[in-house]
């Protein structure tokens, strides 16, 4: 969804924003130092983004969306950046029938427009924003591109979610740029507290899980020394299912050869159980990836993970000392997935991407925004792209009476 | 090369009238039907031909031959094999499936048969976006191209590879790549069931589907089918109806009903009269939204006495037409049954289903059943005209399905998932002594040990063993197939 010098058929209106295009009070705006300049920070009208019959959400005066689980801003930022930039905000119509929101605003030689138009898709709609970003001066320029969110957010690999709830579809084929903590959750996967039931003593990890609903893999990083070699503990307790053959597990830890397990084939209902890996960081990136995924044929694809950890190298742990909570004082890291001792790898809150622009050039991303009542659909697990999104939009307001 | 559009406007249209024509010649009462209502006597001014409420997509598939610069030598299919008669042989299967199916074709004039020639073709895809690609193999050293277009051509694949064009190791990947479907064969009637699945595709796409219950009026669409759903408030049925006269048409329908039926239980003449009242407020509906299709909360408006008849005489009717009414507002077992009617040319019936703990069966029951089960322009099953059982109102029908024969059962659980068994039928249940729905149909599952694990609910019952075709066309459109367990998977408790 990240594309160059897109030109999409726009009829702009005029009625939204006659009369604030001028208006620019210094005291309304808000300086946003370190990342750069809050492109929207003045009172242009807001515009609703809305589909026939679907509750609608708007783009705000500052160039927001502003949705039922909170607001999606738009910032920009690059090298001498000093002065808050005007936007303007209007109502504008894409292919001649699709109302949808733009803002526009220049950050030194860098234009800014954001265009929002909410897709019709099942059941609740999905509002598209695309950014796009266009070098004026004739400079290539390199620019950091910040979404801001509410701080309760987590930043999945292509999905940011807010309480389970994916709210953004982030675009593929950029990576994200900002800092990661030393160890975290990459938060795809959707924390259960107290989900399983263990019925043996056990360590209190067993309690909880993560669970890459609709098939999305569970996956952990953890910082560690180039080339490091250590010990994974993963630790499964299955409590929804009683019979084995449904919940089979593929286990990927870096630097450590694959493991299936049937938790339930393996130590049965509601019972505790751990696997052993002797894993390191393979490609010397100095992170340890842990992944877990549903086996392709697997009759339930939601993947479960209860507890993760890591152990020195030299002497391997004996798992049950390890399943019973003896061992954690000895491991480097102990993870209660989706318990209390858990974290995201990314700070919540924001998305941060660096993108260079060549002179003259420009490039846009294109983000799907959960609307009222509705979230995002998993990339892998959706044929939506925001073309067709754009076309189905238009075919419905091109037949609604 | 590009086939002529034998109508004005749409090739496919064309080919949607002489279904339904033909499907109404060889249907007795929906012939009649058609007849009496559009020609012996005066239409009325509101009169909705049915015809025109099953989807005709445009539907456009580029094709080419694929083969290596001659004189073969050596290498198969071989010098001895007749390319220019196999290719023109196969030139003309393709111009006449696609004239059958209403498809628009773009063929290349000429074999491909370099790298350049190819990448041209390749291109050209990516420019025109069709909604499928067809290629013909006439060398075995063509598969690097059948590869790169499974990966680069961004639209459904279909691969026609003769006998003596492949090995198993030319087929064996390719053949199980989503949004590919290979035809290792000489039978060509597999390469035009994947140019039926392609137009499968595009009627889902063309479809809009009414979804009346609630009190809500929106529209959305469906992710990977491409469906629309217009939601619109339950009372728009029951109002519309109110005002929906009994002239000629609704009296002719109900009549011809009646007259077809092996048996007339429990529905008097005015049930019937209430009943094709249903089936002409349904047509002015759905053409009034521009729609294709029902999914109605059909029980609630029974509970809440707005209609005096539920509408399931006038769903079997359109199911026989092709035309696509669900029960229930049960959205996704309205696409359910929307799967046969469009892939497959037949109807079913979505059933609620039961257990038949003593004899191991599946019984598959509901009050709704199309009678054109063997293909709309086959022979209709014979039907005994009763009540709704559960209302003990209107007219419903008892369809009688032939005991032996093979059945599918579909179920769209959500646009990316389908859940999909096959099984014997069995026997048909009467009822009384039997209560529940009147079309009660015995299945003995195949792969499936226990009936009491056969997956899903409302899943759609269709004749025939349709295995292969549904799979190829979950394949092709990345749709998850899922089984029933073939072993029980439940543990007995204490």
């Amino acid at each position: 969804m990240a594309k160059s010098h897109s030109h999409p058929e726009e009829k702009r209106s005029r009625a939204s924003l006659a009369g604030s295009r001028s208006q620019g009070p210094a005291g309304a705006r808000a300086c946003f130092c370190a990342l750069g300049l809050l492109v929207a920070l003045q009172g242009s009208s807001e515009v609703l983004l809305k589909s026939p019959g679907l509750a609608s959400s708007r783009m705000d005066g500052q160039g927001r969306l502003v949705e039922d689980w909170g607001a999606l801003s738009v910032m920009v930022g690059s090298a001498g950046a000093s002065v808050a930039p005007q936007v303007t905000v209007e109502s504008i119509k894409l292919d001649g029938v699709v109302p949808a929101a733009q803002a526009r605003s220049q950050q030194g030689g860098v234009a800014l427009t954001l265009t929002a138009f909410r897709a019709p898709t099942w059941p609740a709609g999905i509002d598209v924003l695309t950014v796009r970003l266009a070098e004026a001066a004739g400079q290539e320029a390199t620019v950091q591109l910040s979404l801001g969110l509410p701080e309760t957010t987590r930043l999945g690999l292509k999905t940011v979610s807010l309480g389970g709830r994916p709210v953004v579809g982030l675009p593929a084929g950029v990576e994200v740029s900002q800092a990661l903590r030393e160890w975290g959750s990459v938060d795809d996967a959707v924390a259960l507290p107290g989900w399983a039931r263990p019925a043996a003593p056990c360590d209190p990890a067993f309690q909880n899980i993560r669970a890459g609903m609709g098939g999305v893999p569970i996956l952990y990083r953890f910082k560690v020394e180039p080339k490091a070699k250590v010990n994974v503990v993963l630790g499964f307790c299955e409590s929804y299912w009683a019979q084995a053959g449904q919940r089979s597990l593929v286990c990927q830890v870096e630097g450590a050869p694959p493991q299936e397990i049937d938790p339930v084939a393996r130590w049965g209902q509601h019972q505790p159980g751990a696997l052993l890996f002797a894993a390191g960081d393979a490609n010397g990136d100095g992170m340890l990836e842990v992944a877990v995924l549903p086996k392709p044929d697997a009759a339930d694809q939601n993947p479960i993970l209860n507890a993760i950890w890591l152990f020195p190298a030299e002497t391997p742990p004996n798992l049950e000392q390890v399943v019973a909570g003896k061992l954690n004082a000895a491991a480097s890291r102990y993870v209660q997935v989706g318990g209390p001792n858990d974290q995201s790898l990314a700070a919540g809150g924001r998305v941060e991407y660096v993108l260079k622009l060549p002179a003259r050039g420009a490039q846009e991303l294109t983000f799907l925004v959960a609307c009222p009542g509705g979230s995002v659909p998993q990339p892998d697990q959706t044929t939506w792209t925001p073309e067709k999104l754009r076309q189905s939009a238009a075919a419905v307001w091109h037949d609604w009476r | 090369m590009r086939t002529s559009h034998p109508c004005c406007g749409c090739l496919s249209r064309r080919h949607c009238l002489k279904i339904i024509s033909a499907t109404a010649a060889g249907l007795a009462f929906s012939g009649e039907l058609f007849s009496a209502s559009a020609k012996s006597r005066r239409p009325d001014s509101g009169f909705v031909d049915p015809k025109r409420l099953r989807p005709c997509p445009k539907v456009r598939l580029e094709a080419a031959i694929l083969q290596q610069p001659r004189p073969y030598w050596l290498g198969w299919p071989g010098k001895t094999y007749p390319l220019d008669q196999r290719q023109k042989e196969y030139r003309a299967l393709l111009g006449g499936s696609c004239q059958r199916l209403g498809i628009e074709l773009h063929e290349e004039g000429q074999p491909i048969e370099t790298d350049a020639e190819f990448a041209a073709f390749l291109k050209g895809v990516g420019e025109r976006k069709p909604d499928g690609v067809l290629v013909i193999l006439q060398h075995m050293n063509c598969w690097g191209w059948a590869n790169r277009l499974a990966s680069e051509a961004g639209a459904p694949l279909i691969v026609f590879a003769p006998i003596g064009t492949s090995f198993t190791g030319h087929v064996a990947g390719i053949s199980r790549q989503r949004g590919v479907h290979v035809v290792s064969s000489l039978e060509w009637q597999s390469v035009e069931e994947g140019l039926r699945m392609v137009r499968a595709k595009r009627m889902f796409e063309e479809t809009r589907v009414l979804w009346i219950q609630g009190n809500n009026r929106n529209e959305t669409v469906l992710d990977r089918l491409g469906t629309k759903v217009r939601a619109i408030p339950r009372n728009a049925f029951n109002e519309l109806f109110d005002q929906m006269p009994a002239n000629d048409e609704v009296k002719d329908v109900a009549s011809a009903f009646r007259k077809h039926a092996k048996r007339v239980v429990e529905p008097t003449w005015q049930d019937s009269l209430n009943s094709a009242r249903t089936y002409t407020t349904a047509k002015r509906l759905m053409t009034d939204e521009q729609a294709n299709a029902i999914s109605m909360d059909c029980l609630g408006m029974v509970s809440a006495k707005v209609l005096p008849t539920p509408p399931c005489g006038a769903w079997t009717l359109f199911q026989d037409m092709g035309v696509t009414c669900g029960c229930e507002a049960d959205l996704f077992g309205a696409l359910s049954l929307m799967l046969p009617s469009y892939l497959l040319d037949r109807c079913g019936y979505m059933n609620d289903p039961v257990p038949e703990t003593v004899k191991n069966l599946l019984v598959a029951a509901h009050c709704v059943s199309g009678t054109r089960i063997a293909g709309f322009n086959q022979k209709q099953a014979p039907y005994i005209l009763r009540s709704h059982s559960e209302s003990a109102l209107g007219v419903s029908v008892q369809v009688l399905w032939p005991v032996g024969e093979a059945v599918s059962l579909i179920r769209f659980q959500n646009p990316n998932e389908l859940i999909f068994d096959t099984g014997t039928v069995a026997g048909n249940i009467n009822t009384p002594p039997a209560g529940g729905c009147r079309t009660s149909v015995e299945i003995k599952m195949d792969n499936v040990e226990d009936c009491r694990d056969v997956l899903g609910f409302h899943q759609v019952v269709t004749l025939g063993n349709h295995r292969r075709m549904v799979e190829a066309f979950c394949q092709l459109y990345g749709i998850k197939v899922i089984h029933s367990p073939e072993h029980p998977t439940r543990p007995k408790t204490a």
